[in-house]
């Protein structure tokens, strides 16, 4: 990654112009064509440096004010496939494996859940344990928000970029 | 749903936040792309996409970046037991980090819950130390849950047609 990437993603970050051709448009910012933008964000994605380039959305601002992250405690020693089973349901938009605090808290997976309410979340949450034998977990929902924005911010975090 | 209402999502726009959550085609004129897949002109597309942002149900088309790509090796999910009282006060400390990107009040014992990233272990432990000598919070009341895998990120939301439905203006 060379300056103008870090600069190029600085300047993606605001978001892509509603505009006919707004690779040109971020391209005239940089001093780059709208091929040579593309051809740079190609390159992102092709080492990983970009995972998605998507739309994010407010899913409360269409109803979705459900969330709830649910911790699962493995049922006993060697259930490493926990993780995998959770994140093949659809509805679990994220699963991490955590470490946990031995003695104080002993769960290891984490899910994250959305819906229009929070009886549906209950119900999704429960039918997903039943399918996968029933582990012991604990739903822990969301009653506010004070911080959601994406994990990596290039104008603020970006980390150990040149 | 309370909260003064805003006009409804038609199934074009529904059909437009559907493509829009799919990667952005690399092409000089994605939007034409993405209008064609939905049926829609281009210039239909570009108009419901700014209505869609300016009412926030968009918060922009950006890319996602890979935090280990940019430095930033180690993160963790971290739980505090707040007195009720002083949620708020604590949660604006937690929030002025910029190390910290998720930041929830939950329904348990332990009510505050939010994540940090950072370069390395160090990074995280002293923002977390920061945190607990700004609010006088004791260690007891900590949980610090370090990833040790991310097995799934995909947030994703499928609208239906019949899950229309009007929009509130909730408390963001």
């Amino acid at each position: 990654m060379d300056p103008i990437d870090v600069h190029l993603l600085r300047e993606l970050e605001r978001g892509l112009p509603v505009v006919p051709s707004p690779f040109e448009e971020i391209g005239k910012r940089l001093g780059l064509n709208g091929d040579e933008v593309l051809e740079r964000i190609r390159h992102l994605k092709e080492s990983g440096i970009i995972r998605k380039f998507r739309a994010r959305i407010d899913q409360r601002k269409v109803g979705i004010i459900a969330n709830a992250l649910v911790a699962w405690k493995p049922a006993g020693a060697g259930n490493g496939d926990l993780g995998k089973l959770l994140a093949a349901f659809p509805s679990v938009t994220h699963c991490y494996e955590r470490r946990p605090v031995p003695g104080r808290w002993e769960y290891t997976y984490y899910t994250v859940h959305h819906d229009y309410s929070k009886e549906q979340v209950l119900d999704d949450v429960k039918a997903v344990a039943e399918q996968i034998g029933g582990p012991e977990y604990l739903i822990l929902f969301s009653t506010r928000e004070f911080k959601r924005v994406p994990n990596v911010r290039m104008r603020e975090n970006g980390g150990g970029v040149p | 749903m309370s909260g003064s209402s805003l006009p409804v999502l038609d199934q074009t726009d529904l059909a437009i936040l559907n493509a829009l959550q799919d990667d952005l085609p690399l092409v000089s004129r994605p939007w034409k792309a993405i209008a064609d897949r939905v049926g829609i002109t281009e210039t239909e597309i570009l108009s419901r996409t700014k209505m869609l942002e300016i009412a926030g149900i968009i918060r922009g088309i950006s890319p996602i970046l890979e935090s280990r790509h940019l430095g930033l090796h180690a993160a963790t999910l971290v739980a505090l037991h707040v007195p009720e009282e002083r949620v708020d006060e604590i949660a604006a400390v937690i929030s002025s980090y910029a190390e910290v990107s998720h930041n929830f009040q939950r329904d348990h014992y332990y009510a505050l819950w939010f994540t940090v990233a950072a370069q390395n272990g160090e990074g995280i432990q002293k923002v977390l130390d920061e945190i607990l000598k700004r609010t006088g919070i004791p260690a007891a009341d900590v949980l610090d849950l370090p990833t040790m895998k991310k097995i799934k990120i995909d947030v994703r939301f499928s609208f239906l047609p019949a899950q229309s439905r009007e929009i509130s203006d909730g408390s963001d």
